[in-house]
């Protein structure tokens, strides 16, 4: 959900905010808010989210051809976010029973909150418009990236090679997210905090957990890859219609 | 006065229970009598007091990470050690605050302005434990408020119905937002959007999957631990990770001469009463109570100082008072938790989420159906705090040698240690993807100056708030007016709506961000 506005990094303090960035995030805007129209023809009471993605998509070609002057970006770009967070949040409950005579439904609350979120992403994205603010802080590559990739890894690999393996690996691979890595301390340090954590979780704390490679690793390795890609997928092609 | 009396015999009674631990060494089972919370209030403290004092690990991530290994711990020692580690880390922050000019924690910032010119013209050993004895002070009067309030604040809340707990969840979440730091606004719309992060999984009376796209995965809803461990520990070490690893310039000289003079105790005792009593009462309100409080501290001794311009060149009383408030503000902070059941930060809202896994509903119903829960977790708070005094102290060498650790290697064991605590809870390696996934989110929200503690709220007051919302709507059968006809209720709102008015005022607006840098 935050996809649009990452590709939008400011360039640092004292550069003027028209210009390409507020083209490439009026695009990824528009591009968002296209996706969402797309999805209102899945559900059986589209009226708020249609509108409510049509009404994104003409900000986001506004945005796209200079047309707002967007004082703050972090304002403007977050408070859009949150506007499209409650979009999300009404197509995936839009086929909720609402309120049945007194009583509230499942989907009643969803919506109620949804509404006043897409409301206060409104006001957020209005300030960033009338209020001078700062600049969007450049995302960094590095690190996150390093770091979430060795969480990734550890939970694909902890079932199929165990606890001593993963850990080990996970740690390499976050640490090489660091610019001031060494490796021989780093080598030495994974291998005291695989000890500490066997030492805790295992002995000390007595929870079941694999240790060692299972036989048939690399099948269970498959299988939960194809878990991690399923659950990154299926919400997307649910919310295309596509399944 | 002698049930208050009663019930703290009752809690010290829990805190000094021993129960006989079977440790299997290598094949023989040995039989331990362990006084078993006193052991886990030791633990929370001095890990409290390790993560206080190295910087880059907060409050809130460490006890998010501590959190899945205390599932397996009977609650009442669960929560004495959760509670042990929060107000270990008010300690923690003090000592690197006054030893390398580095505050560990938010709360312990101003600390730094005289406490570290204290170390600098040698009275750094009189600094910490001035800090110390204030902060135990302070942890003393705080505990006795809690259990003083404890009683008649609960039985309020039992008079409360639905309409009314709404109201008062509404209000809370309010007052969080004003007395936090940054935009009101923006902190609405992660409320909002913990909220909605509530309602993922099946709905409470129909059972209905609720925006789950059909996900095994989602039907139990997201797990409190992942969003936590997400938010506040995998997006924490990503943002540390941009910063330029500072040097962090360690005082070589030997702290000597612990004890402070008696010119020291007399200097600083008035300071340490007033901090005392200003703590106590920025805590109770929800908010950042306890860095709040330092502050408001540290500007009131200014202003009743004979001789302002002493602050800053090392006056004791500079240590004392902000010290003693944020501990007194840490404790006091469990006053709406354990009587309303509303946290009133981010904290607060982690001690929820480790009660709720524990079967525990927090709020009036602890008091009376769980008392040695709530009475054991007040009285392990004093043990505690005394706890900290007799152990800091000579520990000061320890815990600073300990900052020398680089952040190089502490922060891929967090994330190791994270991946297996989440891991461990379920034995699910969804979970944790769900929190990788968080910690983006928290990585962009930090870049779009969004605060994610409201989001934790929010989520954690979800559940509470629909159920209220549900019920009152069904009661008044369908009238939404209900919340502003019954007297309690209205007033309530009327509170929250003033304080957001207020809040919006430009004066208010001015002196809050000037309070909150």
């Amino acid at each position: 959900m935050s996809e649009g506005v990452k590709s939008s990094p400011g360039t640092g303090p004292g550069v003027s905010t028209e210009e390409p960035h507020n083209l490439r995030g009026g695009i990824a805007v528009a591009v968002i808010a296209l996706l969402f129209l797309w999805s209102t023809f899945y559900i059986s009471s589209p009226a708020v989210p249609r509108t409510l993605s049509i009404l994104l998509i003409a900000v986001g070609i506004a945005t796209a051809a200079g047309l707002v002057p967007v004082r703050a970006p972090q304002d403007y770009y977050g408070g859009l976010v949150l506007i499209m967070l409650a979009l999300l949040a009404l197509v995936a409950s839009a086929e909720l029973p609402g309120q049945r005579g007194f009583a509230f439904g499942p989907g009643t609350a969803p919506r109620l909150f949804s509404g006043l979120l897409a409301f206060i992403g409104a006001a957020v994205t209005l300030v960033g418009v009338v209020f001078e603010g700062p600049l969007i802080e450049k995302y960094k590559l590095r690190g996150p990236a390093l770091v979430i990739l060795s969480i990734i890894l550890f939970a694909a690999m902890i079932r199929p090679f165990g606890l001593i393996i993963s850990t080990y690996l996970a740690f390499m691979v976050s640490i090489l997210g660091s610019r001031e890595m060494r490796w021989v301390e780093s080598l030495a340090g994974a291998g005291v905090m695989t000890a500490f954590c066997w030492g805790l979780f295992v002995w000390l704390l007595n929870l079941p957990f694999q240790l060692w490679p299972q036989s048939n690793a690399h099948e269970i390795l498959i299988q939960q890859f194809s878990d991690i890609f399923r659950l990154m997928l299926t919400p997307f092609l649910k919310f295309l219609g596509v399944m | 006065m002698s049930d208050l009396l009663g019930n703290l015999a009752l809690g010290f009674g829990v805190v000094f229970q021993f129960i006989y631990w079977n440790l299997n060494i290598f094949g023989t089972t040995v039989s331990i009598p362990v006084p078993i919370n006193l052991v886990f209030c030791l633990i929370g403290a001095l890990v409290g007091t390790l993560v206080g004092v190295l910087p880059g690990i907060g409050t809130v991530a460490t006890i998010a990470m501590l959190l899945p290994i205390t599932f397996g711990l009977p609650p009442v020692g669960a929560l004495i050690m959760l509670a042990g580690i929060y107000y270990g880390a008010q300690y923690g922050g003090s000592t690197t605050s006054v030893l390398v000019n580095i505050p560990g924690e938010a709360t312990s910032v101003v600390t730094c302005l005289d406490g570290h010119q204290m170390a600098k013209q040698g009275r750094a050993g009189a600094a910490l434990s001035i800090a110390a004895i204030g902060s135990f002070f302070a942890g003393c009067v705080s505990t006795v408020l809690v259990a003083a309030l404890g009683a008649p604040l609960t039985s309020l809340a039992l008079l409360f119905g639905p309409a009314e707990y709404f109201s008062l969840m509404v209000l809370g979440l309010i007052f969080a937002v004003v007395l936090a730091k940054g935009s009101v606004l923006k902190a609405i719309a992660m409320i909002l959007t913990g909220l909605l992060l509530s309602m993922v999984g099946s709905d409470l009376e129909t059972g209905a999957g609720r925006m789950t796209f059909d996900l095994p995965e989602l039907a139990d809803g997201i797990g409190f631990a992942n969003i936590a461990l997400g938010v506040f520990g995998f997006a924490e070490i990503v943002r540390n990770l941009e910063l330029p690893e500072g040097s962090r310039d360690i005082l070589r000289a030997k702290v000597s001469g612990l004890m402070p003079t008696r010119q020291d105790l007399i200097d600083s005792s008035g300071a340490v009463a007033r901090g005392t009593l200003i703590g106590s009462i920025i805590g109770i309100l929800p908010g950042a109570g306890a860095v709040i409080a330092s502050f408001a501290a540290y500007t009131v001794e200014k202003r009743v100082a004979k001789d302002p311009s002493r602050f800053g060149r090392g006056a004791i009383e500079g240590v004392a008072a902000p010290e003693s408030a944020n501990n007194a503000a840490a404790q006091t902070a469990f006053i709406p938790l354990l009587t309303l059941g509303i946290p009133p930060n981010a904290v607060m809202a982690l001690m929820v989420g480790a009660m709720t896994i524990h079967g525990i509903v927090p709020g009036p119903q602890v008091m009376t159906k769980q008392p040695e829960l709530f009475w054991g977790m007040i009285s392990s708070m004093w043990i505690g705090n005394l706890m900290l005094v007799v152990i800091n102290l000579p520990l000061v060498g320890v815990w600073v040698s300990l900052l020398r650790v680089p952040y190089r290697l502490l922060f891929p064991s967090i994330v190791v240690f994270c991946c297996i605590g989440i891991y461990s809870i379920n034995n699910s390696p969804s979970d944790v993807l769900i929190a990788a996934l968080f910690g983006v989110i928290g990585y962009w929200l930090t870049k779009h100056d969004f605060e994610p503690a409201p989001m934790l709220l929010g989520f954690v007051l979800g559940p509470l708030m629909e159920e209220n919302l549900r019920r009152a709507m069904l009661i008044a059968r369908g009238d939404a007016t209900v919340f502003m006809t019954r007297p309690i209720s209205a007033t309530l709102l009327a509170v929250a709506a003033i304080l957001l008015i207020l809040s919006a005022l430009p004066q208010i607006r001015k002196s809050r961000e000037i309070l909150v840098e």
